[in-house]
């Protein structure tokens, strides 16, 4: 089924005079696979929430033009219809069921339609053979890893066998090993002749599979090239646009000018306080966490970190990293165990950091775990981070990369030395990345030794020094960055 | 009336959880039973109070806790669709179904945050403003479950969830035994009570209040 956008425009607001698309013009053949690609904020969602119906249907605002689904105008058609054509699978993995188990999730749009009860038994069958879903049936939802939850959200759309997907940003909270299970679900989807949309600044997965990538800027398309022609421009082109790396080997190659498009004297200064104080470590013992005493989900002896730098955590879904993070900052574990942890002196900054922003204004928010409060000081570690003219907004209000940096801000103010990050570049675009890279060097370079949990190779090489590689809840290895750059990249293709 | 959520919870194998309760729920009874008549003073009538609302509350909470646990979505949605209830009230109910683990999942995560923040129910800084801690519980969830309410209904619409379409169900449901046995008994205990209101018999009051 062929997609066809004409002329199209779009603004959140009554006027098409902000509007996020601009005249567009897009025509997705039938079996086609078609990246939308851009920087956040560059109308790429909104593209495919035109396509998947949201818009004009669910979301209110301005259009101007046509979409076509074959020959059959949008605007005519309810959601309902839509959705039998067009499947969407979204970002967050955590809001897009709206059952509670596995199996009625995947009969859900089935039943919506309609269908006779032995023909949805037979495709939830079908589907769960498919994509091999065996082990995942009549589970909670709550209990499933990320990657888990996105491979069902597939089965789940596919099941009704729409003609077309719309996925948006699929990848952004997989870890490396859930996104190759993905490039094999929109292969397949591919081979039998769907047609297939997504969302996406990551493109390295689906460089095999994509027949176009289409970069849109300021709601226009800029350019279009096939996934080759991309990269062979090379993995600066990329970068200036952006774009996450196209061919994770590429990396390997980069050596020294990892640093891309960032300003290096402020990095080059911090690696030389680093280096006074590199045979500093900090020791953590006795690390162990379980719910059932036979199947220890942590079981960590000692963990060193050197101190003042940042150490990537790195490890597949499961592994304990997040467990880790936990029992370091005293939120798991045994009574003795968590009084032990608060005197280490750990932060965490969430992967969701509008859960741990709980004022009215930002300043406050820097102020609540200062003792004593101070008012000057807490506008100095604002100003560290580019924040003191946003000192007497409300938290909310703010971007999310500015809420992620409040966030480390008020763990600043507390006088912790040791912060922890769970995913902090999940979702994000390349320069988006080198901002919150550039933020996470300043506070090592200002005495704060840092543990990020990643999965993102390209974080790990612009700005960590050391990787901890842990497997089934211990650590497996751990090495210093330099000189094993191959090493990282294996261990995290071959997780 | 706890006599039927706790015999269901136990088919559910919620041991622990049953017990919990229902210790608690026979301590708050006995205790208001027993203080009502007596005159305990200022702050022994708020908690005899206190025991009021736990012991009239609490098994409404449990038969809700029970419904939100062991319902299924499809089956809420087909069971109130045989029962021809309108689906634009069905809809939004099965969202709510659906709403409540999601609320607790993020409640959970904000409480660790404000643990790691060193901030907690009793201490000097919530003593001096006690409603602070109301308005840092409260600010982080309402802002993330507003946004996984939208969410939620973008998933649910474009999977072709809407009223004007007849939806099938794979589940099996039906009113079988078990549900005349539940509903009968429901039915004789509010008889009872009834009866026991109008007679003001204190027999009656204390066999019903046995049962209740």
């Amino acid at each position: 089924m062929n997609i066809t956008l004409k002329n199209v425009s779009f603004s959140y607001s009554d006027s098409l005079d902000d509007a996020v698309i601009k005249d567009l013009n897009l025509e997705i053949r039938s079996g086609e696979c078609v990246i939308l690609a851009g920087e956040s904020g560059c109308g790429k969602t909104t593209i495919s929430k035109m396509i998947n119906g949201l818009i004009p249907h669910y979301h209110s605002g301005t259009m101007g033009g046509d979409v076509l689904l074959g020959d059959k105008n949008t605007a005519d058609m309810t959601l309902a219809e839509i959705s039998r054509y067009v499947g969407s699978v979204f970002q967050n993995p955590r809001s897009q069921f709206f059952n509670i188990d596995t199996d009625s999730e995947i009969a859900f749009g089935c039943e919506n339609q309609g269908m006779p009860r032995e023909e949805i038994l037979q495709r939830v069958e079908g589907v769960v053979k498919e994509f091999r879903l065996e082990h995942l049936m009549g589970r909670n939802i709550f209990h499933l890893s990320g990657g888990e939850k996105q491979k069902i959200a597939c089965a789940s759309v596919a099941a009704t066998g729409p003609e077309i997907f719309v996925l948006d940003e699929p990848s952004a909270n997989l870890d490396l090993k859930s996104v190759a299970d993905l490039t094999e679900i929109v292969a397949r989807w591919k081979k039998a002749g769907k047609t297939v949309v997504v969302v996406e600044h990551r493109i390295h997965y689906l460089r095999k599979i994509a027949d176009r990538i289409c970069y849109v800027k300021d709601g226009r398309i800029a350019y279009e090239w096939t996934p080759a022609e991309l990269e062979a421009k090379g993995a600066e082109y990329a970068a200036n646009l952006g774009l996450r790396c196209v061919n994770l080997e590429q990396l390997k190659e980069m050596g020294d000018a990892r640093l891309r498009g960032y300003d290096k004297k402020g990095v080059v200064a911090s690696r030389d306080t680093a280096k006074q104080s590199l045979n500093e470590t900090i020791l953590f013992t006795d690390l162990h966490f379980a719910y059932n005493r036979k199947f220890p989900i942590l079981d960590i002896p000692t963990l060193t970190l050197p101190r003042s730098q940042i150490t990537a955590l790195i490890g597949h879904n499961g592994a304990g990293k997040s467990t880790l993070a936990q029992v370091l900052c005293g939120l798991c574990g045994r009574w003795r165990q968590k009084r032990k942890a608060r005197k280490y002196g750990t932060y965490l900054i969430m992967q969701d950091v509008n859960h741990q922003l709980f004022t009215e204004s930002v300043l406050e928010e820097v102020l609540l775990g200062m003792r004593p409060q101070n008012e000057k000081a807490a506008l100095e570690i604002l100003a560290g981070l580019n924040l003191e003219q946003y000192a007497y907004e409300h938290p909310m209000a703010l971007s999310g990369g500015q809420k992620q940096r409040v966030a480390i801000g008020s763990g600043v103010s507390s006088g912790r030395d040791i912060v922890v990050f769970d995913e902090p570049t999940s979702g994000l675009d390349y320069r988006q990345m080198l901002a919150v890279s550039a933020t996470l060097q300043k506070l090592a370079a200002s005495g704060k030794t840092l543990l990020v949990i990643t999965h993102d190779p390209e974080f790990i090489l612009n700005c960590c020094s050391n990787i901890i590689r842990m497997e089934h809840g211990k650590i497996a290895e751990q090495y210093p960055l330099q000189g094993n750059q191959d090493k990282l990249i294996e261990s995290m293709l071959n997780v | 009336m706890f006599a039927v959520p706790a015999v269901l919870l136990l088919f559910e194998r919620k041991w622990r959880f049953v017990l919990a309760f229902f210790s608690v729920y026979l301590a708050a009874a006995l205790g208001f039973d027993y203080l009502k008549t007596m005159d305990v003073g200022r702050v022994g009538s708020l908690a005899v109070s206190t025991m009021m609302v736990v012991s009239h509350m609490m098994p409404i909470t449990i038969v809700l806790y029970y419904v939100m646990m062991s319902t299924k979505v499809n089956e809420f949605l087909a069971a109130m669709a045989r029962m021809h209830v309108p689906t634009k009230l069905t809809i939004p109910l099965t969202v709510m179904i659906r709403f409540f683990p999601t609320v607790f999942d993020e409640a959970r995560a904000i409480g660790h945050a404000m643990r790691m923040r060193g901030i907690r129910l009793f201490s000097l800084h919530t003593l001096k403003n006690p409603f602070s801690i109301l308005e840092y519980r409260l600010v982080p969830l309402l802002v993330s479950i507003t946004k996984i309410g939208d969410e939620l209904s973008i998933a649910a619409v474009t999977r072709g969830l809407s009223p004007e379409t007849r939806r099938s169900c794979v589940a099996t449901i039906g009113f079988h035994v078990q549900d005349v046995i539940v509903f009968v008994y429901c039915m004789a205990v509010v008889a009872c009570l009834v009866i026991a209101s109008r007679a003001k018999q204190s027999i009656v009051d204390i066999i019903s209040a046995l049962f209740s």
